[in-house]
């Protein structure tokens, strides 16, 4: 299932720890099989199991900040207000100077749930449903982290930006 | 609709979940509101950049072939037999489901490549040879000497002349189900057919001596078909518009299926118990 091999590689951003992770996660739901409710979604079982392995044998202690800096946000746009009409227009013009790793490298950065739901939805193509039955919580959920996390990859994307000298210049 | 309404709903708007009346109101609002408009549009790029910039990671065949030697090795040191729950038993394999779902994410069984072995002889080739029965079947030149609604019936005629087990699965969810017998280069061979509603429907499977067929003398396997049942006790192979092949053990029996349902459909017909 391709899903979970994608989802080890965004998760541990490497494919030896994505190889691990793939593996763990298919022997222990062999040796769990008799857990696995007949009738339900198998891909949401392994797609949990391999949460949980991932986070036992990866996850670092610290536990991520999972709030967005909206002010990082408002600072972006003032800071491009005065260059634009539109500031969605110098940021797509922004945004496509970055380089493929670099937008990767931005989401891989994302705290956990909210990478985990943009991961399923963007890259994935599940339905909101479809995600809350994977990760176990309401569709409500699903949506206020959808959208937490995009905002925070503009956030990223934009220190990516300023980082490269894209903006900021006088 | 107020501007801290619209924004709540900026994510369904950008993943189209909007309808009706909800979404009139929404189009509504940001065509007059900036702000908005500008959050929405927003939204929507870094959406798109998710989707145009990250590519999505493809599980390499070395790992694939990995997984499934894992998971053979933990059912060899369970003791658990994989195969056995094909036909008639009443316990479904884990590893079965799981090599399943492993195999679609694939495509089909891709192990590394190894240097080409003599080439086997169409003629004794027992996966050419399966295919070519399966598309006489389709056209009708192979005719079933027995047709029957009872798995049974075909089962007894066919098991009298030949030293191998035969497998016939429950007939349930098809039309009938026949077999017939032939013999190749002294190696006796038995073929099960499966009628399903429609005409094109029909499920083929070819029962050998596995012993003959690993032996290669006479019939014989291609080497990945052969390394895979060795490693796994499986091997698939797919045509897509032609043909699903699935192989597999049976005690003492290589059976071969050919069909064109889906994989995952040939597979539950063919492990169905008649539960
Ligand atoms: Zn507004």
């Amino acid at each position: 299932m391709d899903i979970l091999y994608n989802y080890a590689m965004r998760m541990t951003s490497n494919p030896d720890d994505a190889h691990d992770l793939l593996q763990e996660t298919y022997l222990k739901a062999y040796r769990f099989w008799d857990k696995y409710e007949k009738g339900t979604n198998i891909r949401a079982w392994l797609f949990r199991i391999m949460k949980n392995t991932y986070i036992n044998l990866y996850r670092k202690t610290v536990k991520e900040p999972d709030t967005v800096d909206y002010d990082e946000i408002k600072n972006f746009y003032n800071t491009i207000k005065d260059e634009s009409a539109d500031p969605n227009d110098l940021q797509e013009k922004l945004f496509g100077q970055l380089l493929d790793d670099e937008v990767a490298k931005a989401l891989e950065s994302l705290p956990e749930d909210f990478r985990t739901v943009v991961i399923l939805c963007d890259i994935e193509g599940l339905t909101y449903e479809e995600i809350a039955d994977f990760v176990e919580c309401p569709v409500g959920t699903v949506r206020s982290r959808l959208h937490r996390g995009r905002k925070l990859l503009q956030v990223k994307l934009f220190e990516y930006a300023k980082s490269r000298g894209f903006i900021g210049k006088d | 609709m107020n501007c801290s309404q619209v924004y709540e709903l900026i994510s369904e708007a950008v993943d189209r979940r909007l309808s009706g009346k909800v979404r009139q109101e929404f189009e509504t609002h940001i065509s007059i509101c900036g702000q908005c408009q500008a959050e929405f549009t927003s939204e929507e790029m870094i959406k798109s950049l998710i989707q145009h910039r990250i590519p999505r990671a493809k599980m390499p065949a070395e790992v694939y072939s990995a997984v499934v030697e894992a998971l053979a090795h933990e059912r060899q040191s369970e003791k658990r037999s994989w195969f056995t729950a094909f036909f008639g038993q009443p316990i479904f394999n884990p590893a079965v489901a799981l090599i399943l779902i492993l195999t679609i994410a694939v495509g089909m069984y891709s192990v590394v490549k190894k240097p080409l072995a003599p080439k086997l002889p169409n003629e004794k080739n027992i996966i050419s040879q399966s295919i070519k029965n399966y598309a006489a079947v389709m056209a009708g030149s192979i005719k079933p000497k027995i047709m029957s609604h009872a798995a049974d019936d075909v089962k007894d005629y066919l098991k009298k002349d030949v030293s191998f087990d035969i497998s016939v699965a429950p007939t349930n969810g098809c039309d009938w189900c026949g077999g017939t017998l032939s013999e190749f280069d002294g190696v006796k061979l038995a073929h099960v057919v499966y009628k399903f509603g429609g005409e094109q429907n029909l499920l083929y499977v070819s029962q050998t001596d596995l012993d003959e067929a690993m032996k290669g003398e006479k019939i014989g396997l291609p080497t990945d078909a052969k390394d895979a049942l060795e490693k796994t006790g499986w091997y698939f192979q797919d045509k897509p518009g032609k043909y699903n092949l699935v192989m597999w053990e049976q005690k003492h029996t290589l059976c071969t299926a050919v069909s064109k349902m889906d994989r995952q459909k040939m597979i539950a017909f063919l492990t169905d118990t008649g539960e």
